[in-house]
């Protein structure tokens, strides 16, 4: 049991830090950004290609996978997701799809089709009482707490952090303030895609690395998103940790049920609040 | 200050505003009256750029403006407060300001001051969450967030709309105050507060500029207004 | 009915395109038959080029397409599960063969009530929502479903591996021959056709279009919104199903493939290809969609990037696709000095 309890921490982590973009994309922008993973699929593969070529240092390979994606992510904005905004929901979903159509493809193309595998970088255990724990997850979980409680500061702190969340409350409102809140939303996309990449390679490790991932991912991102609120950030830290124990606990008895079980409690949660967009 | 000539607004094609026509000078309020759907609101909201026209042209301070953005505006001076007294409810009072004095890179407790100054009971409420406040005063709010930096025109939409009588009058005293200080366009329903105030008058009706009103005598002669609508 | 009178702006999502009640009526009985003789006489060209297999392929799947559009294209509602319809034919079809009875008619009939059941079921909650909920709600059902044959009905459906069909003959409908094959499933498409035409023309169908635009505008003018779209959402369904009976019933077998949520980028991109919120542009667009998949698969690798980039391009630049161009054309040609008449409306 404790274990499934450290698998279902450790999934939480990777949903909360992949969820987060998708959140803050949708509740500034109102896009619904289908390409989100892509960051998350791009950054795992960079970390792959990089790995080796550092001598299989996790951590310089890790950082700058991530910056790589950096740039990627600004691209797709300033080219798709700003020509995006205030469009019907349907062509923000396809135009978004389609470049993770795009990216996927690219992705086969050069890393090949097959799975990559990719080992725990620190291999350690946790002897607690009588049970071994992965370290690694351990990490992940506690990098996701600390993300939180950065973000948390950074969204009641700092001048930035307000004008989003003034901005996401009323846009007009602050633009005729004078402030130019397109480039800051812009900012949070290329944060949140940075994000995944992050959720990307800290989970590299611990699963199976192919150029579908990302779509396997995304969906049940967006159920997070859906269950703890667009543009929520504390409800999508609930919501990854609440989802990624259920998937725990039904892969325990249930080993391949455990993403349908999380879209069933998605359903639910429309049912009872269907959101408006 | 302000020139509106040959105004026309569409939402999609459903037309608004027809060939709207008005000025105002410097340190003078105009305000519009005109029954619900008249287009007073998009009026407010064009000059502010929030909707472009299809034709006709807006000039301020001499310089075209019809489709520059509320950002750009904002910094030359104007100001837009809408009807739907929308604060930033998840801040404090006090961070609806910052925001306010960002922009206009104004130090936060010069801009504190000046909002304090039109309304000093502000003070207490500086550390609660706007979205705490009433109606009343998060107008109140809203008009001295618009007073940051250095405001010279006010598109104020339905300034005394739902609010209290007494509330009213406070309002009134601080748009009183205001007066030969900033320019403003007001959109209001409340002809007390428009005979009080106004330098002008314009009605708007089916997105017409039905009439519009220039001397004083004929303001504050309130059948006549009442009249128009 | 004030609906005749009543005209309604056009928002982003048609751009340019104010729908005039009027011309909405596409006129007499006379031209339906007209296009479905040359529907089936294109069709039935199409077989000597390629295989009648494929082509009985394509039909299945414009099928497919029309009722995919009929809650995208005229109801305005994206979905991501509509292949969880596809699926449920094509597996009630397949299992009422295997364990019930093997005359292929019931079957289909079979297959096609559970569609409708499930379609009634799950409408009464999922047409409540909108917009991206509703994509996202039926993807997730459409998910559930393609688990349940995977996993938990394992002991029927043989999970991943599907199973074969051994169905007899009735009547015309012999699954085991082509020719027999093609000609029924030619004859579903007309009639599918044919329904559709007369469902979209009729009152009805101008009122799930005024839902596209402006559903609070529709309630207020005394319509139970809520009743048409569950109606929509159902009859999409039937004809899902159906289209997945007749795939079960051609390719004699049956595997989770029919369920899969990633194949819904296959329908959607025909119905923009096509044009959306049009029967032709459906058909066309099916069309167009299978050869790409089928023919350009072979000679360009990476199609799936075609896809995608071709996606974009029509999101952006060519959203009306090649029945909306067609028809620009057609009416230019009508009309070339057609004046255009200024647009006002009482202020708001």
């Amino acid at each position: 049991m404790p274990y499934t309890i450290l698998y279902g921490f450790s999934i939480g982590a990777i949903l909360y830090f992949i969820s987060i973009g998708l959140s803050l994309t949708f509740g500034t922008m109102r896009v619904i950004n289908f390409a989100h993973t892509l960051t998350y699929c791009i950054g795992v593969y960079m970390l792959i290609t990089f790995t080796p070529l550092l001598k299989g240092n996790f951590i310089p390979s890790a950082a700058l996978a991530i910056l790589v994606v950096i740039p990627i992510s600004y691209l797709i904005e300033r080219f798709i997701i700003r020509r995006l905004y205030g469009e019907s929901l349907d062509y923000t979903f396809i135009a978004t799809f389609a470049i993770t159509l795009m990216g996927v493809d690219t992705v086969k193309w050069i890393w090949g089709v097959n799975p990559h595998p990719f080992s725990d970088p620190i291999g350690t255990y946790l002897k607690v009482w009588d049970f071994t724990f992965p370290i690694y997850r351990v990490i992940i979980f506690i990098i996701a707490i600390l993300l939180f409680l950065a973000l948390e500061l950074f969204f009641k702190k700092t001048i930035v952090g307000k004008i989003v969340v003034a901005a996401l409350e009323d846009k007009d409102g602050v633009r005729c303030l004078g402030v130019k809140v397109d480039k800051y939303f812009a900012i949070m996309f290329i944060l949140g895609s940075a994000l995944a990449g992050l959720g990307g390679v800290l989970y590299a490790p611990i699963s199976a690395i192919h150029p579908y991932m990302g779509l396997s991912v995304l969906l049940l991102a967006f159920a997070v998103v859906i269950v703890g609120g667009m543009g929520n950030l504390r409800g999508t830290f609930v919501a990854a940790f609440g989802l990624g124990m259920v998937m725990a606990i039904t892969a325990r008895y249930w080993s391949q049920g455990a993403e349908t079980m999380v879209f069933i409690v998605m359903a639910i949660v429309l049912i009872f609040r269907p959101i408006d967009i | 200050m302000l020139e509106v000539k040959n105004l026309d607004v569409a939402y999609g094609h459903a037309k608004v505003l027809h060939d709207v026509s008005f000025d105002i000078e410097k340190g003078q309020m105009a305000f519009f009256i005109g029954r619900n759907g008249a287009g007073k609101t998009t009026l407010l909201k064009t000059i502010m750029g929030l909707l472009k026209p299809q034709n006709g042209s807006i000039t301020y301070q001499r310089n075209e403006i019809s489709g520059i953005s509320p950002e750009e505006l904002y910094l030359q001076g104007m100001r837009y407060v809408g009807q739907e007294k929308k604060v930033f409810s998840n801040l404090t009072v006090r961070e609806n300001i910052e925001i306010a004095a960002y922009a206009s890179r104004e130090p936060l407790d010069q801009a504190l001051k000046k909002v304090t100054a039109i309304y000093p009971k502000l003070k207490s409420f500086l550390e609660m969450r706007a979205g705490q406040l009433s109606g009343g005063q998060r107008q109140i709010l809203l008009v001295g967030r618009a007073l940051v930096g250095d405001p010279k025109l006010l598109l104020i939409d339905e300034p005394t709309q739902g609010l209290a009588a007494l509330v009213i009058e406070e309002v009134g005293k601080i748009l009183s105050g205001l007066k030969d200080r900033v320019s403003a366009v007001i959109v209001e329903q409340n002809l007390a507060i428009v005979k009080q105030l106004a330098d002008r008058v314009y009605i708007l009706k089916e997105g017409k500029v039905a009439r519009g009103i220039t001397e004083k005598s004929e303001i504050s002669d309130t059948q006549k207004l009442e009249a128009y609508l | 009915m004030t609906l005749d009178k009543a005209r309604v702006p056009a928002t982003k999502t048609d751009p340019g395109k104010e729908l005039r009640l009027e011309t909405m009526i596409t006129p007499t009985r006379g031209r339906v038959w007209v296009d479905l003789l040359v529907i089936a006489a294109a069709f039935l060209l199409l077989v000597p080029i390629i295989s009648t297999h494929r082509v009985t392929d394509f039909m299945i799947f414009c099928i497919f397409a029309m009722s995919f559009d009929l809650m995208y294209g005229y109801m305005g509602r994206l979905s991501f599960g509509h292949l969880l319809f596809l699926g449920t034919g094509a597996y009630c079809c397949g299992l009422f063969i295997n364990y019930v009875s093997n005359n292929p008619l019931l079957a289909m009939l079979v297959g096609i009530a559970v569609a409708c059941l499930l379609g009634m079921l799950l409408g009464l909650i999922i047409v409540r929502t909108t917009g991206a909920c509703f994509a996202l709600i039926c993807l997730a059902f459409n998910q559930i479903g393609f688990f349940l044959v995977l996993s938990p009905l394992k002991g029927i459906t043989n999970g991943e591996d599907g199973f074969g069909i051994q169905a007899a003959s009735f009547w015309f409908l012999n699954p085991g021959s082509r020719a027999s094959m093609f000609f029924v499933v030619l004859f579903c498409l007309l009639l599918v056709f044919y329904l559709l035409k007369r469902l979209t023309s009729s009152p009805y169908g101008i009122l799930i279009r005024s839902i596209k635009e402006d559903e609070t505008r529709v309630r207020f003018l005394g319509y139970n919104t809520y009743f048409y779209k569950w109606l929509t959402f159902v009859v999409a369904g039937v004809l899902a199903g159906l289209a997945g009976t007749l795939t079960a019933l051609n390719y004699n077998f049956v595997n989770p493939n029919v369920m899969d949520v990633h194949s819904n980028v296959g329908v959607v991109f025909a119905c923009l290809i096509g044009g959306a919120g049009n029967l032709y542009g459906a058909i066309l667009g099916g069309v167009a969609y299978m050869m790409i998949s089928n023919y350009l698969a072979i000679y360009i690798h990476r199609w799936e990037m075609f896809l995608g980039i071709s996606l974009l391009i029509i999101v952006f630049r060519f959203r009306m696709g090649i029945w909306g161009s067609i028809k620009g054309i057609l009416e230019y040609m009508r009309k070339p000095k057609q004046v255009q008449r200024p647009v006002e409306e009482e202020g708001v």
